[in-house]
Parts: structure tokens; sequence; C-alpha cells
């Protein structure tokens, strides 16, 4: 099977600071990936080369057999790499419903029909009974579930999920992973960004671990959370997480 | 008997003067309450289109009519300088504000001067039927050439309100103005988006034009009094607000022209200002404005 994603000697600077790179990852059509790191090791950076906010400095990212790597983030996002922001960045002044009306402009949906999909996304995460408050007035929880949804909207081949799990509780979680589960499921390939161990243990195929830009482990995920050099960068860190 | 009907005729003229307003601040509530971009040549713009409509007139067209043609070519004009914008300053990263500041204020000089060498300074009006003619209701006398724009105000203004809330680019251009970044994985180009919403603004300026020029006879300089009205009109409405615009351009109005029958004329411009300081006190993101 060949690979939807390819990132090849992928490099990130920010003047003399070299965030990330050179870093070469692929990622196989409906696999589960899970990134892991410390923070500050490269890995919204990474996401944000793919899902282009950020121009790589060098290397090249190929989706679906297309070299992307000029490509501005509008086109790949209509190509089908979504992301969720480890942030939630809502249209704040819009409602619920609006907030996920926005992508859905090039969409071959008619427009009549367009409401009920955004209604059928709501219901699938769980807002459906929000649909006409201010995005401004949605809890975290909320907030990380219409960051999902709006993700979902542009029905995506991929899906980077950047700490979209942070700060939940334990049921909270359950219910992301289930959706995320649910998705891939459909056959959407998800890269889960995760600081919470057991979350991204459970639900990742593969896990790859960066640090300072680039990857030091990669693998099945207990056997990347038993390497020696992980386990000192990360959990000797964040031990009890 | 007297107190009231300067007040009624106060109130009058405030609110017919509030709509005029709300029109030369609609385009600045699109470029700097939600493009941010500082576009302190709006004003010069409106005034360009004053003389377009002038031009036009003098072939016998009537102004809102010559307007709502006109602003096709301004729209394509608004298109263009967005593009050289763009190109010049957002794509390297240098759409600093006092950059675009600079820019902008060069560009309103720009056309003062270039309407000054094409037609001089001497002040052009327009020729209409009800010019000199005044609408009485009771004790309200109100000028029709006042009445007449006035009245363009709340329809275009419930227009673009509609576009805004009803149509996907009108969505777009809202969002646009909170999150360029969560617009573009949304699949949006937001400097396309950027441009057209310029292009609006300019559009409107010409229909402003045609409101100011019917007030009252105009020169290449006229804008110039507009300026920080205009600023304080979208800044007390909440950035971008569009209803919020002709609010607070109607409190602005009402409050001038009641400071100009009952205390003194020269108070009236510094109106605007008190009350946007002391609504901005109360409430910092404006009257109809949403927290970002």
């Amino acid at each position: 099977m060949s690979a939807i994603v390819e990132i090849r000697g992928v490099e990130k600077r920010f003047g003399a600071i070299r965030a990330l790179g050179p870093v070469n990852l692929s990622l196989q059509p409906g696999e589960r990936l899970g990134l892991i790191g410390p923070n500050g090791s490269g890995k919204t950076t990474l996401i944000n080369c793919l899902s282009g906010l950020f121009a790589a400095n060098a290397g090249t990212i190929v989706f679906e057999g297309r070299d992307i790597t000029q490509e501005p983030a509008h086109v790949r996002a209509r190509m089908g790499i979504a992301r969720s922001f480890q942030i939630p960045r809502p249209f704040t002044g819009m409602s619920v419903i609006e907030n996920l009306l926005v992508p859905m402009d090039y969409l071959p949906i008619e427009a009549g029909a367009r409401e009920g999909r955004a209604m059928e996304i709501l219901s699938s995460v769980g807002l459906a009974g929000r649909r006409d408050a201010p995005a401004e007035a949605l809890s975290q929880l909320e907030l990380r579930k219409l960051e999902l949804a709006r993700a979902l909207v542009i029905e995506p081949k991929v899906l980077v999920a950047d700490e979209a799990m942070a700060g939940l509780s334990e049921g909270e979680i359950n219910d992301v992973l289930a959706l995320l589960m649910r998705l891939n499921e459909r056959g959407v390939a998800i890269i889960m960004i995760e600081h919470i161990m057991h979350a991204v243990m459970r639900f990742s195929q593969r896990v790859v671990c960066l640090e300072t830009g680039r990857i030091i482990a990669e693998g099945l995920p207990q056997a990347v959370a038993q390497d020696k050099h992980v386990q000192k960068v990360y959990f000797g860190e964040r031990a009890g997480r | 008997m007297v107190f009231l009907d300067l007040a009624l005729n106060a109130l009058a003229s405030g609110i017919a003067l509030g709509c005029i307003y709300a029109l030369v601040a609609l385009g600045l509530a699109i470029t700097f309450g939600l493009l941010h971009i500082p576009n302190v040549a709006h004003p010069a713009l409106v005034i360009a289109g004053a003389y377009a409509v002038v031009l036009a007139n003098m072939r016998g067209i009537d102004p809102i009519l010559a307007a709502l043609v006109l602003t096709l070519p301004f729209y394509a004009v608004g298109l263009a300088f967005y593009e050289f914008y763009a190109r010049a300053f957002e794509r390297r990263g240098r759409g600093n504000t006092l950059q675009s500041l600079t820019l902008f204020f060069g560009v309103s000089l720009i056309v003062e001067i270039a309407l000054v060498v094409a037609f001089g300074t001497d002040l052009r009006s327009v020729s209409v039927p009800y010019v000199g003619r005044s609408f009485e209701l009771g004790l309200i006398v109100l000028p029709y050439r006042f009445l007449v724009p006035a009245l363009l105000a709340p329809a275009v203004i419930l227009g673009l309100w509609l576009y805004m809330t009803r149509t996907h680019s009108g969505l777009a251009m809202r969002a646009v103005a909170h999150d360029e970044r969560a617009l573009s994985i949304s699949g949006h180009d937001p400097v396309a988006i950027k441009r057209h919403a310029f292009g609006l603004a300019t559009a409107l300026a010409v229909l402003a034009g045609a409101a100011l020029v019917i007030v009252g006879p105009v020169d290449p300089f006229a804008g110039r009094v507009h300026l920080g009205r205009v600023f304080a009109v979208v800044v007390l409405a909440g950035l971008g607000s569009i209803p919020g615009t002709l609010a607070a351009a109607i409190i602005i109005g009402v409050a001038e022209a009641f400071v100009t029958a009952f205390l003194s004329p020269s108070w009236a411009p510094g109106v605007a200002f008190a009350i946007l300081l002391g609504t901005l006190a109360l409430r910092p993101n404006g009257i109809f404005g949403t927290a970002r």
C-alpha cells in the first residue's frame, strides 16, 4: 500500500534555531499514528509544515502522490488534510453551526443540504444541542469538540488532532477517543499529538517520538514506550501522567 | 414650545446625519473592523466617489443611480489596490500597523491631489430636483437633501448585513476577521477573501460619496472632516459590526445635532470622541462588539 502522506527531509528554521528536522515520516491510508515528544520537540511545527501554515525550509511533502510542498494551506485543506488546533480557535462572533458552515463553501454539497450535513457532524461530536450558541459561550470540552467538528466538515482523508484531549476529564477523553476511532473506521488516517500517554498508547497503531526536532524512536506503541531514550527524554520528566 | 421645536428638529436631523455618517463609515467597518487594515484613505475615496458621481450627474444621471453603477469600477479598483497592498506588505510579513498607516495616509494625499489636479479646488455639487425642498411633519422640517441620502443608509446596511449573515462569502469574511489560519485550514484562501472584502469596502465608498454630495457641495479635501469621526463610529460600534455601525453613527449624529442646537456648533466635532471615550471605558469592545 502506498503512503498517503510522505514527509521527506523536512526542516523548519526560525532564524538561527532549527525547530524541526530533517524529518522523514510516512503515513499509510487509514493509519492511526501517535506523535509524542516533550514540549518544544517540534510536534506542532511538523504539523504546521504538513498543513501548510509554515513553509518548510527544506524537504518535500507528498500527499497522495502529489508534491504539495509549495501549496498554501487552503489548497491542502481542500485536498483532504484537516487539523485541529492545540488551543481551540473558533470563529468568535458566530454561532456553532455557522462555524461549521464556513468550510462548506467549496464542498460539492447543495446549498439546501449544508445545514443538515453540519448538524450530522455536530451530532456525531455531541454538540447538536448547542447549534445556535455563540462560539465564545462554549466550555473547554465543547470548544475542543467544535474544533474537531470543524476539521471533519472538509471530509478529510488525513486528520491531525493536536492535543485534542488536553485538560479533559477521563470520561471526556474516552468520548473523544471513541469519536476518533469511529472516524478512523470510516477510513480517515489520524495523526494524534498527545501528552496523555495512556490515550495515545491505546489509540495508536504506530508511535513516533520527536525530540529537539528529530525522530528518536518509531514503532509499535509498547516498543516506543520501552525505548530507553524515549523514557529518558519523555517519561523521565513526565512521570505519573 | 421653542425648546420642543428645537429638540425634535435636532433629533430628526441628528438621525439623518447619523445615517449619512454610517454610510461613510461602512467601508471602514469592513477594512478596519474586519480586515484590521487602518485604511485612513477611506474618506478620501468617498470624496473620489463623490466626484465620480458629480461627473455622471453633469450628464444628467441621478446621483444615487450613478453611484450604484459606479460601485462596479470602484470594486475593481479596490481589488487591484488590495492585491498591491498584499504583495507589497502582508505577504512579506511587513503588514504592521504603522507601515500600513503611512501607506494609506499617502494614498489619501494622492487621491486628494489627483482630484485637485483634475477638478481644481472649487466646490462641486450635483443637481437633483429635490434640493431646496423640505419634508414637513408637524414641527419637524427636514430638507430632502438630508432625507434622501439618509434613507440610502438603512437600505445599504440591510443589504450588507444580509450578505454577511446569509451568504458563504459573507460568512468567510466574518471568519477572516477572527482567525486567518483557522480559515485557511478550512479550505478558504484568506487573501482572496480579504481582496473581495476590500473591493466591497471601496465600492461602498462611492455610495457614501453620492450621499455626501447630495447633502452639500464637496471639495477635494472634504474627506478630512470625516476621518476622525468615521474611526470613532467603527470603534464605538464594535469592530466589524454592521448593524452596530448604523447605531453608533446615529448616536453620534444625534449627539452632535443636540450639541449644535443647545450648546454651540463649535463643540460638535468633539462629541464623537467624548462618546467614544466614555463608551470604551465601560465597554472596551464597543457597543456591539464581541470579545475576541
